[in-house]
């Protein structure tokens, strides 16, 4: 059967030699162009080209060849290595995305390093786009420019950063446990911090979930006894971060741990309603823990909307709550004849009113104190409504439920069901405009003490009013308040206020600081199984980074010329990565947080800074050769 | 055939593409067999922001007729390069009307990994734009 | 011919995907030696056929190749593509796959993607990586960004006439080729074998396919993709610009008349995409979206979805209750209008885009003995706390093999499942 991959690939991890050829101090390069099996050939005069390269100073072999790429074409390169004959290589030919690290393969086998490669694309950018003459010329200049570069190329090596295989995971909710339990079974140290006595987070004050009705509480059980049989987990709870420094790899992290009055009377390990699962370990006076460790997962959770004063009636009239304060009433209600009870008071109607604080528009609704609105979708809530609506009908069908709603968001697997069975079950539905929501009011002199007034899209705008002995406010998640380890750790905070990604497809769980990850709900609204699914995801990153016990990184990273730097800091002004830059008499990069964006190269008044294997020198080496030509 | 040895002469452009986006877009337009000027020559770079002032201005010195940056835009991959390569600009526009080089001569633009058009349309223009002005001619300070 | 080559692995993930690149460079991020199947002469999945994707209007093609070639250079990674999974079974702490690669017809070693043989193949045939919107050749590449780079002959349509053959420049051309069957044999599996559209011509008030001018949500994605068929946005009967579009969503989803009573996840969402970008092409276009509940759940999706309504784009709140051909070519709704009190009203556009619904592409029965759901998809055993854990130990599951999902949830996902695979072979083996 055939492998798609790279055609030779080099399937040994070969070390890259240090140095290798630094001695090696006169240029020799090598020169090999392609015809392409006439895909070059037909539109550039392959011999002419080569002809036009092979007087260059340092150029000591010039090949050509019908597919470079093929056995025998490697196979020219790496005999001219070993002969000693070259001791640097261009090749011209295909696109480099197609076979740079073919060639780059060829030279490891034939212990060059691979780095004092330089490829020209005379196909994709030369005789597929001109043709004739003009096309020759094009490629004779490239493959100069290459030579130029070839020319002050040096050897480079992956460089290897220690690592310690040891977690820090911020928050002890769903999403720090899932992710902890995962990093534990790597083998890693793991330190959960927390800021509470307990684990479980907001998932504690949870019932059943939808859609599954699974309990909130077994989840969060299963979770700990599974991390408790693991024996390289330390929970901190009682804890928060109180400095944090280093780089992936090597981050110093204090915690501090306070005394705390929560319920000192439970046994470690029991699960406490709306708490979460107790950890008897409260200090008795304040502590500072110093942990070195290798990466960071953010799991630091949400927090519920808590809604403004008198947002449909909260604060102001009694039967007004939430639906967090109503899943919490509802573990403990009552039904007598077919209607429900909560805190003894009969339920005859209850009403739920979507999207309070999500999904706000400017200039409809009105921000916050800080000037701010939640403007996303909370994601969770319809679900959670409709489920806890379908239970009421399920078990109290005397109830009248109703639900005043923008739209139904029931999109994740067999929430849709959940849905068709409230209706099913007679769930009342009331369809809003976001610009002509329910007024919720009291009902002085009526049967019940509220009345809802909306006009429904559902029935073309009819005015409708309802009254209800309960309102239960659909609240949004918002992220918790993180801002001290926001600024101590320079986390990038989107305009949703949730941490943000650096791409929610190429990296949707990192952060721009390599080694710092993003799990669950300090990122966006997710449910359980989406939390667990971005904790799971920060693992593996976690795991691909640290289970070596030393990070490789790029090699194309800013180097300083110690000669010709006069510690004048210009490059520390402009790089965009906090403590990258040192300046010492002389700058100093840590090439562990380096970007080898090249900022700095384009500031430094001494040209002391470049960017190792793209450096600002070579390239104008190779817009002299272009531009002379 | 004296003016296509001016145009051979006088009108080379620079482009400077970047690995991510721009320079596999490029490929992309060489995929689809589209011709363009060969008075183009595309350099791959990681991120533009790498070139300082006088490297633009040095192009112009050695007779380029025209430079178009083509970056990855707003989809930039490193953290605010893509600002501060926008501000670099600024400031080769500025000593560019100092050394009368028409300002023209330079573009910032962003090219993604397929945009074809996008692409073709650039050069294009470049080229047109280098053929009419001929090679620049700098006011010495 | 059929000596049964076996092959050794530590995960052989199925289906070559943006879920099972995901899950396959997180694997061999962690060392683990993987092995893509890909049914496909080409890695990348649906999302390499995308256009742009929403909330941030990147292109797919950005997104997905570098993903694509970070798994086909990846040391830890090979990649088998034009495979049939024959079985796939779990025996002992040790998965075996059998699976048969289809011909090219031709030398893959030899090929050097340059697509001579495609440039003077004569035959043409109506080409699927388009909506079957334009033509392609017999002997081809499938699209510009395939990868791997190498061609290959259909030979369905090919005329035999050996014109490939005489101008291939490596004579990579075999037209003898033979299937070949081999052995994959893993510690894990990861299934990830995503989704295909629900069928355009099921339903019959919406015209069984048979309307001109209404097409899928995956044809308008090619037609707004950069290589397209028109290479611009064209309705294709006539090539006229349409100057009023409508989306229909819900057109296969939450209809249990199909079969499919669960939401797609994604089409309300794309749906909202492909208005924005149309507003880009045909910036005069009236753009419509006839929609039962707009589902914008993700995060910025809801701003993308108002931004949508702030552009003009219109949405109405309707079930469609029927599709007919309307006059010169048009395509005419039958809709409950809101403004005028539910009364059935109709409505004429240029072109009309079924925002169909999402299946699921593998039907494991007997191949597999994993279980399935109620909706068909892979079941999740523990969808909760570890949603990529299946009816099998040491089989798992990530992206829309077990559920419709977005991009951005499937590989989120895609991780998970690598997390979970990674874990399962340290632990038990």
């Amino acid at each position: 059967m055939s492998k798609d991959n790279d055609k030779n690939k080099d399937d040994e991890a070969t070390d890259i030699n240090e140095n290798t050829d630094a001695n090696d101090t006169v240029e020799k390069i090598g020169v090999y162009i392609c015809h392409c099996g006439g895909n070059i050939s037909d539109h550039v005069d392959v011999e002419k080209v080569a002809e036009s390269v092979k007087n260059i100073p340092g150029v000591t072999k010039v090949h050509t060849n019908s597919f470079m790429c093929s056995d025998p074409g490697q196979e020219l390169i790496e005999k001219d290595i070993k002969s000693g004959s070259i001791n640097r290589v261009v090749v011209a030919s295909c696109a480099p995305s197609l076979h740079e690290s073919t060639f780059r393969g060829a030279i490891k086998r034939a212990d060059m390093n691979p780095f004092l490669y330089d490829h020209a694309n005379i196909r994709e950018q030369v005789s597929w786009v001109h043709d004739g003459e003009p096309a020759t010329a094009k490629a004779s200049i490239l493959v100069k420019s290459s030579i130029e570069k070839a020319r002050g190329l040096k050897a480079l090596d992956v460089l290897k950063v220690d690592a310690k295989k040891h977690v820090l995971i911020v928050g002890g909710g769903i999403a720090g446990m899932r992710s902890g339990l995962d990093l534990a079974k790597q083998g890693f140290e793991v330190a959960i911090l927390e800021k509470s006595p307990f684990l479980g987070g907001q998932a504690s004050k949870l019932s059943r979930l939808a859609p599954s009705y699974e309990y909130a509480k077994d989840l969060i059980v299963e979770l700990y006894t599974q991390l408790s049989k693991q024996n390289k987990v330390t929970f901190y709870t009682c804890a928060e971060m109180s400095s944090f420094k280093g780089y992936i790899g090597n981050f110093d992290v204090t915690l501090t741990r306070e005394p705390s009055d929560a319920v000192k009377s439970k046994s470690k390990g029991e699960f406490v309603e709306n708490r979460g699962i107790f950890i008897d370990n409260i200090p008795k006076e304040t502590e500072e823990i110093a942990i070195t460790i290798g990466a960071v997962v953010m799991a630091t959770g949400f927090k519920t909307y808590e809604p403004a004063e008198d947002e449909f009636g909260f604060n102001k009239l009694e039967p007004v709550t939430t639906l967090e304060q109503f899943i919490q009433d509802y573990k403990k209600a009552e039904t007598k004849k077919g209607i429900l009870y909560l805190n003894n008071k009969k339920i005859k109607r209850i009403a739920f009113i979507h999207c309070v604080g999500s999904r706000q528009i400017p200039g409809i609704h009105e921000p916050d104190k800080n000037g701010n609105l939640n403007e996303y979708c909370s994601r969770t809530c319809c679900s959670s409504t409709l489920q806890a609506a379908e239970r009421i009908k399920t078990t109290c069908p005397n109830t009248d439920v109703f639900d005043f709603y923008r739209d139904i968001r029931t999109y994740g697997r067999f929430q849709e069901d959940i849905y068709d069975s409230a209706s099913e079950k007679g769930v009342m539905f009331f369809r809003f405009e976001p610009d002509a929501q329910p007024e919720v009011t009291e009902n002085k002199n009526g049967k019940f003490p509220i009345s809802i007034k909306t006009k429904d899209v559902l029935t073309f705008n009819e005015e409708i009013e309802v009254d209800v002995d309960l309102v239960v406010l659909v609240t949004g998640i918002i992220p918790n308040d993180i801002s001290s380890m926001i600024n101590m750790m320079k986390l990038p905070v989107g305009t949703d206020k949730f941490l943000q990604e650096v791409h929610p497809k190429l990296r949707p769980v990192e952060v721009a600081n390599t080694g710092i990850l993003l799990a669950g709900t300090c990122q966006a609204p997710m449910d359980i199984t989406e939390s667990c699914a971005a904790a799971q995801a920060a693992s593996v990153k976690a795991t691909a980074l640290l289970y070596k016990g030393f990070v490789e990184l790029d090699p194309f990273v800013a180097q300083v010329d110690t000669e010709l730097c006069k510690g004048h800091g210009e490059c520390l002004k402009v790089c965009p990565v906090d403590n990258t830059i040192e300046i010492d008499k002389v700058a100093k990069v840590n090439p562990a947080l380096c970007t080898g964006c090249g900022i700095c190269t384009a500031v430094c008044p001494e040209n002391a800074i470049d960017v190792m294997g793209w450096s600002l020198k070579q390239y104008e080496k190779m817009v002299d050769a272009i531009l002379a030509a | 055939m004296a003016t296509q040895d001016k145009e051979k002469k006088d009108a080379k452009i620079i482009i400077l593409a970047t690995e991510a986006c721009a320079y596999p877009g490029a490929n992309s337009v060489g995929q689809a067999h589209s011709s363009y000027p060969a008075n183009t020559y595309i350099l791959r770079v990681r991120a533009p922001v790498l070139f300082p002032e006088d490297f633009y201005i040095d192009c112009f010195k050695k007779g380029c007729g025209g430079i178009i940056v083509m970056s990855c835009g707003e989809e930039c991959p490193y953290d605010g390069a893509y600002h501060a390569l926008a501000k670099r600009l600024d400031n080769v526009y500025k000593m560019m009307k100092e050394k009368e080089i028409e300002i023209k001569r330079l573009r910032l633009t962003a090219i993604c990994t397929v945009c074809n058009r996008a692409f073709l349309k650039e050069v294009n223009q470049m080229n047109t734009l280098v053929k009419e002005l001929g090679p620049p001619v700098l006011k010495e300070n | 011919m059929n000596s049964r080559k076996k092959l050794n692995f530590d995960t052989v993930v199925i289906g070559g995907g943006i879920a099972g690149l995901q899950t396959a460079i997180d694997l061999g991020d962690q060392g683990f030696k993987v092995a893509i199947i890909e049914k496909d002469a080409t890695i990348g999945g649906t999302m390499i056929r995308l256009s742009k994707v929403f909330p941030t209007l990147d292109c797919a093609s950005c997104i997905t190749t570098p993903k694509m070639s970070e798994a086909a250079h990846h040391d830890n990674i090979t990649l088998f593509t034009m495979c049939t999974l024959n079985a796939l079974d779990k025996e002992s702490n040790k998965v075996t796959a059998s699976i048969t690669q289809q011909p090219r017809y031709l030398d893959p070693d030899k090929c050097i993607g340059c697509r001579q043989c495609e440039y003077n193949c004569p035959v043409y045939v109506l080409d699927e990586e388009q909506g079957d919107l334009t033509l392609r050749k017999a002997a081809y590449i499938p699209f510009s960004n395939a990868i791997p780079q190498l061609a290959l002959i259909d030979v369905e349509n090919c005329s035999l006439c050996g014109k490939c053959a005489k101008v291939c420049p490596t004579d990579a051309i075999d037209y003898f080729q033979e299937p070949e069957d081999f052995i994959i044999e893993a510690r894990t599996a990861v299934v990830t074998t995503g989704f295909n559209m629900t069928p355009a011509d099921q339903k019959k008030e919406y015209g069984q396919g048979k309307i001109e001018n209404v097409i899928t949500a995956l044809q308008m994605e090619r037609i707004l993709a950069p290589h397209g068929p028109y290479m611009r946005a064209l309705r294709p009967s006539d090539g006229k610009e349409p100057e009023s579009i409508a989306f229909i969503q819900c057109a296969g989803s939450r209809d249990k008349s199909l079969g499919v009573s669960y939401c797609s996840r994604v089409c309300c969402m794309y749906a909202i995409k492909q208005c924005m970008l149309l507003s880009g092409s045909l910036p005069l276009a009236d753009l419509t979206i006839y929609y039962m509940d707009i589902r914008a759940f993700g995060k910025g999706y809801e701003q993308f979805y108002q931004n949508a309504k702030a552009m003009g784009i219109e949405f109405v709140k309707s079930k469609i209750a029927s599709i007919s051909q309307g006059a010169d070519q048009s395509v005419a709704l039958k809709y409950e209008a809101q403004e005028e009190g539910g009364k059935l009203a109709t409505r004429e556009h240029d072109l009309v885009v079924l925002s169909l619904g999402i299946v699921p592409e593998w039907d494991p029965t007997g191949i597999c003995d994993i279980a399935k759901d109620t909706d068909q998809f892979i079941q999740c055993k523990m969808p909760k706390i570890a949603p990529t854990i299946t009816s099998i130990e040491g089989m798992f599951t990530a992206g829309v093999a077990s559920g419709p999902k977005d991009i951005v949830d499937t590989i989120a996902e895609s991780g998970a499942a690598a997390m979970e695979a990674g874990n399962y072979m340290k632990h038990y083996h």
